[in-house]
C-alpha cells in the first residue's frame, strides 16, 4: 500500500491530473480520459517495479541476520535473534544490539547506549538488583535492557520479558538506525533534478507565453505547454533507478554481497578509496594461538593457565566469543591443558574497553586472590612494576629493554601479541580498573593470522579497478608492514595514530593521500581519515567489523561489514559481505559500476533526445498554424518511450565503463544535453519540412508523421548512446533491451493505422514517407554516432 | 510548394539548430583544448589539425545546405539519393575515427 501511495507523490502526476482536469473543464473528454489512462498505466508500472524491487531487497536482507547467545536448558548456543522468546536467557557483550526487552540477571560494568530509545546521549550504567520505583520511566529502569540499544561496555545476562512488537522499541516504532549522510549518487540525482526543473519551468513558461502571443487558443496553449513539461520529465526514472538497483542487488547477492541500502550501490561501484582493516581481508582472519612466550628460557605454564582464566569465551557446542580468547581455548583443548583450571574460582572481572585495551579478572586459589590481566603489550607494560624471568621476579626496568626487543622482534614477524601479567591482590567485594597496577609481567601469547593466498591478487585487482586500498589498523605499524610485505603490497607511507593526533586538519588531508597504512589508530581517528578523504573529493568505502568501526561505517560513502561481525557494525553498514574477502568485494564493485553505467545511460537519453524533441515542438508550435503534436499524443509518446527503457537495467555494459570508478558529473550531463539535444531537433525540423513542403500535410498527417519520426529517433538512439564503441558490431545491447526497444518501435509504427491511433488523432502515412523516414533515421543515427566520436574526443567521462 | 509562407520560418529553425550545434562544438573544443594545453603544455594546433578536428562540423554545415535545397526542390528522389551519399560519408568518417580510437 505504501509503495502504491508513493507513486502518487510524484509531482508529475499532479501536472498530469491538472492537465486532465483542464481538458475535462474545457469539454475535451477524450483528452481527459487519455491523460487519466496514462496516469493509471504509469502508476501500475511504477508500483509493479518498485514493489518487486522492495521484495528483492527484503529477501536479500533476510540473509543478514543478527545472532544472539542464548542459554536454554543450561546449554549456551548462538541463534538468530528473531527466534528468541520470552523467558530465554541471553548473554550480552560489547557491541551487541540488545535483541529484546529483558530483565538483567547479572552484569559486570554493563553500560548501554540508549540514544535510539530514550534519547539519552550518555551511556547508561546497568544493575542487576531490583529497584523500588513507582510508575518508573524507561530511563529509570536501570535493571532492564531495551531492544535496539547497544552494549558499549561490560558484559551481562538477562531474561527476555518481551520481543518484537511487544517491546518498548516496537511500541514507539523508533528506527534503529541514524540517518546516513547523503551519498554522492543522491547528491548527483538532486543536482540533476534541479537542472531538469529549471529547464522545464523555463521552457514551459516560454512556450505558453509564445503560443498565446501568436494567437493559439488559451486552452490549447496551456495543455500543450503542460504536455511539453510532462514530456521533459522522466516520470519513470524513480522506478527505473529502483529496479536497476534492486536487480543489481540480486546479482550482487550471487557474489556473496548483500546490499542493505540500495542507494549505496552506485557509490559502491564508484568508490576510489577503500579503507579496511587487515584481519580477514589481507589475512585469513582465523586467529590461532601459536605458542606462549616466556620472558626467560624456561616455559612458564602460568601464561596459558592465566590466559584461560582471564578469558571471555563461552564454551558450548562451539566456543564463541572474542577470537583471541577462542584461540586460547582451542589451543589448550588441543594440547590437553584444560584440567589445571579446577583449582581456581573466579571472583570478579574488570571488563575490556578500547581505551585501556586490557581485560582483568580476579580469581581465588587456596584462599588467596590473584588479579590477572591480559591485553595489548604496551598497555600491560605501563601497568607492570615487575617481570617474572625464569621463575625469578625482577624489577621491570631492569629487563624492559630485552622485553621490548623481544616484543618488537615478534611483531616484525607479523605475529599478534598479547601480554599476560598478574599480582596478588587483597580480598575486596569488588574490583575496578584502578586495581590494574603494580603487575608482574609473565610473558606473551603469540597469535598468528596468516596472509591470505589471494590477498595480493585481490589488492592488485582493486588497484587495477582504480581503487586505492588503505589499511586502517589498531595493530602496531610493524605487524601491518610485515603483512603488507608478505603479500607484496607496495607501502607508500606508514602513519601512526600518535603522529596523526599532532597534525592539523590541512596536514591530515595531505597525509591521507600519501599513506598506505594507518597503524595504532583510534575509532575517532578512523573517522577523521574518512572525513579527510571525502573532503579531498574521494568516494570512500570503509570495511570494518568491530563495534568501534560503527561511526566510520556511518560516515563513509559506503560502509561495508561482514556477516560475522558485531551487530552494531552490521546495522551501520550499507553493504554486508557474506564472506570477508576482497575478491568478493571486487566482484561487487564491478556490479555497482554496471548499475551506475545503466542509470547514467537513462539520464543521458532523457536529457538529450527528449530535450531535443521538446525544443523542436516548442519552436514549431510558434510558427505552425496548428499544434505540431496534440498534448495527449506527446503524453502517449512519453509513456511509450519510458516503457521502452524499462529493460535498460539489464543492458550489457562495455568493459571500459567498469574499468575505473566514475563520478557524478552534472557538468558532463549538461554538456551532453547541449551537444546531443540539437541532433534530435535537427531531424524534427527536417520532418516538419518533409511533411509541410513535400507532402503538404494537414494537421493529423503532420502530427502522425512527426510522432513516428520522433518516436523512432528517440527510442532507437539508445543503441548509439549506450556505448562509446560501434553499436552492434563491437558492443551488443542486452537482449531484453533490444527486444523491448524494437517491439516498442514496431508498435509506434503501426499505431497511426489502428483504432487507438484514430482515437489519439493520428492518420495513416503515405508509403513514400516510410522510405524517407528509414533513410532519415539511418542518417540521424550515423550522425549521432559521428557526433559521439567528436564529443568523446573532447569530453572525458 | 505547399505552405510557402512557412518556408522562411522553417529554414531559420533548422539553421538555428545547426548553428547552435556548431557553436556548442566550438565551445566544447576550445574549452577542452585550453584545458589540455594547460595540462600538457602543448602548443596551439595548426590550421590543418584544426580543420581535421572540425570535419564533423563541416559535415553538419554541408548537411544543412543539402536539406534546405532538397526540401526547397521538393524532390523525394534528390532527398533519398542525397541522404544515401551523406550516410556513405558518415560511415567513412566513423570507420576512420573508430579505427584511430581502437
Amino acid at each position: 500500500m505504501e509503495v502504491l501511495l508513493r507513486q502518487f507523490k510524484n509531482p508529475i502526476f499532479a501536472i498530469l491530473i491538472a492537465c486532465a482536469v483542464v481538458a475535462g473543464f474545457f469539454e475535451e473528454p477524450e483528452q481527459s480520459i487519455a491523460i487519466l489512462a496514462m496516469i493509471a498505466i504509469s502508476v501500475i508500472l511504477g508500483f509493479y517495479n518498485e514493489y518487486k524491487a522492495e521484495e528483492i531487497v527484503k529477501n536479500l536482507q533476510e540473509n543478514v541476520s543478527i545472532k544472539a547467545i542464548v542459554t536454554r536448558e543450561g546449554k549456551a548456543s548462538q541463534i538468530d535473534s528473531r527466534l528468541l522468546v520470552p523467558g530465554d536467557i541471553v548473554s550480552l557483550y560489547v557491541g551487541d544490539i540488545v535483541p529484546a526487552d529483558m530483565r538483567i540477571i547479572e552484569c559486570n560494568d554493563l553500560q548501554t547506549d540508549e540514544a535510539t530509545f530514550t534519547g539519552e546521549s550518555f551511556p547508561v550504567e546497568k544493575v542487576s538488583r531490583s529497584l523500588d520505583l513507582e510508575n518508573p520511566m524507561p530511563q529509570q529502569l536501570t535493571n532492564y535492557l531495551f531492544m535496539g540499544t547497544v552494549v558499549v561496555h561490560g558484559t551481562g545476562r538477562g531474561a527476555i520479558v518481551s520481543t518484537g512488537k511487544n517491546t518498548g522499541m516496537g511500541a514507539i516504532s523508533k528506527s534503529l538506525t541514524r540517518a546516513h549522510p547523503e551519498t554522492e549518487f543522491q547528491r548527483g540525482v538532486k543536482q540533476y533534478g534541479t537542472m531538469l526543473l529549471t529547464l522545464t519551468l523555463a521552457l514551459t513558461i516560454t512556450i505558453f507565453a509564445l503560443n498565446t502571443a501568436v494567437g493559439h487558443p488559451l486552452i490549447d496553449s496551456l495543455l500543450f505547454s503542460l504536455a511539453i513539461a510532462v514530456g521533459l520529465v522522466p516520470e519513470l526514472m524513480p522506478a527505473i533507478v529502483t529496479i536497476s538497483l534492486a536487480q543489481g542487488a540480486r546479482r550482487m547477492a550471487k557474489v556473496q554481497v548483500i546490499v542493505k541500502r540500495l542507494v549505496s550501490i552506485e557509490d559502491f561501484g564508484n568508490m576510489d578509496v577503500l579503507c579496511t582493516d587487515k584481519t580477514g581481508t589481507l589475512t585469513e582472519g582465523r586467529i590461532a594461538l601459536k605458542d606462549t612466550y616466556p620472558l626467560g628460557r624456561e616455559k612458564n605454564q602460568k601464561i596459558l593457565t592465566y590466559s584461560l582464566l582471564c578469558n571471555d569465551a563461552i564454551l558450548g557446542e562451539k566456543i564463541v566469543g572474542n577470537p583471541m580468547d577462542v584461540a586460547v581455548w582451542e589451543y589448550s583443548i588441543k594440547n590437553g591443558i584444560r584440567n589445571s583450571l579446577s583449582a581456581y574460582t573466579k571472583v570478579d572481572e574488570i571488563p575490556f574497553d578500547y581505551q585501556k585495551r586490557m581485560l582483568s579478572i580476579v580469581v581465588r586459589k587456596d584462599g588467596e586472590h590473584i588479579l590477572i590481566s591480559k591485553g595489548a603489550p604496551e598497555s600491560i607494560f605501563s601497568k607492570c612494576e615487575y617481570a617474572e624471568v625464569s621463575g625469578k621476579i625482577k624489577k621491570i626496568s631492569t629487563v624492559m629493554k630485552a622485553v621490548n626487543t623481544k616484543f618488537l622482534n615478534l611483531s616484525e614477524l607479523g605475529y599478534r601479541i598479547l601480554a599476560v601479567a598478574c599480582r596478588p591482590i587483597d580480598v575486596k567485594t569488588s574490583y575496578s580498573a584502578e586495581d590494574e597496577t603494580n603487575l608482574t609481567l609473565l610473558g606473551f601469547l603469540i597469535f598468528t593470522d596468516s596472509p591470505k593466498k589471494d590477498a595480493n591478487e585481490a589488492v592488485s585487482r582493486l588497484n587495477d579497478m582504480g581503487v586505492d586500498v588503505k589499511i586502517l589498523t589498531g595493530d602496531n605499524e610493524l605487524v601491518a608492514r610485515t603483512i603488507c610485505n608478505e603479500i607484496k603490497i607496495p607501502v607508500k607511507r606508514v602513519v601512526c595514530g600518535s603522529d596523526l593526533i599532532q597534525m592539523s586538519w590541512t596536514e591530515i588531508r595531505k597525509v591521507v593521500e600519501e599513506t598506505t597504512i594507518f597503524a595504532r589508530i583510534t575509532p575517532e581517528q578512523k573517522l577523521d581519515i574518512i572525513k579527510a578523504l571525502k573532503a579531498n573529493g574521494h568516494v570512500v568505502g570503509f570495511m570494518g567489523d568491530g563495534v568501534n568501526d560503527a561511526p566510520a561505517l556511518y560516515e563513509a560513502d559506503v560502509g561495508i561489514s561482514v556477516d560475522t561481525s558485531v551487530d552494531v557494525s552490521k546495522e551501520a553498514a550499507d553493504i554486508v559481505l557474506l564472506e570477508k574477502d576482497l575478491l568478493v568485494l571486487a566482484d561487487g564493485i564491478n556490479e555497482g559500476r554496471k548499475i551506475f553505467s545503466n542509470t547514467i545511460k537513462y539520464i543521458l537519453m532523457g536529457t538529450s533526445s527528449n530535450f531535443g524533441n521538446m525544443f523542436s515542438a516548442a519552436a514549431a508550435s510558434v510558427f505552425l498554424p496548428f499544434l505540431p503534436m496534440l498534448p495527449m499524443q506527446i503524453l502517449f509518446m512519453n509513456l511509450f518511450y519510458d516503457i521502452s527503457n524499462m529493460t535498460l537495467p539489464t543492458d550489457n555494459v562495455d568493459e571500459e565503463y567498469v574499468r575505473h570508478p566514475r563520478h557524478w558529473d552534472i557538468g558532463f550531463v549538461r554538456k551532453y544535453t547541449l551537444f546531443f539535444g540539437p541532433f534530435s531537433s535537427l531531424y524534427d525540423f527536417l520532418t516538419y519540412g518533409i511533411m509541410l513542403f513535400v507532402f503538404g500535410a494537414s494537421a493529423p498527417l503532420f502530427q502522425s508523421g512527426w510522432f513516428v519520426e520522433s518516436f523512432w529517433t528517440e527510442v532507437l538512439v539508445i543503441f548509439v548512446i549506450r556505448t562509446k564503441r560501434i553499436p552492434f558490431f563491437t558492443s551488443r545491447p542486452g537482449k531484453w533491451l533490444a527486444l523491448l526497444t524494437l517491439s516498442c518501435v514496431a508498435l509506434g509504427t503501426i499505431l497511426p493505422f489502428t483504432i487507438l491511433g484514430g482515437f489519439l488523432g493520428f492518420t495513416p502515412l503515405p508509403a513514400e514517407y516510410w522510405v524517407l523516414l528509414i533513410l532519415m533515421v539511418a542518417t540521424y543515427l550515423l550522425l549521432v554516432d559521428a557526433g559521439k566520436v567528436f564529443f568523446y574526443k573532447i569530453c572525458k567521462f | 510548394m505547399p505552405y510557402p509562407e512557412l518556408f522562411a520560418w522553417w529554414a531559420i529553425s533548422i539553421s538555428s539548430s545547426i548553428v547552435f550545434l556548431t557553436l556548442v562544438s566550438v565551445y566544447l573544443y576550445v574549452n577542452s583544448s585550453r584545458r589540455r594545453r594547460a595540462e600538457s603544455g602543448r602548443e596551439t594546433p595548426n590550421m590543418i589539425t584544426l580543420g581535421r578536428n572540425f570535419i564533423f562540423v563541416f559535415v553538419l554545415i554541408g548537411l544543412l545546405f543539402f536539406y534546405i535545397i532538397s526540401i526547397r526542390i521538393g524532390s523525394i528522389l534528390v532527398f533519398a539519393v542525397g541522404n544515401i551519399a551523406v550516410e556513405a560519408i558518415l560511415v567513412a568518417y566513423l570507420i576512420r575515427n573508430k579505427t584511430e580510437a581502437s
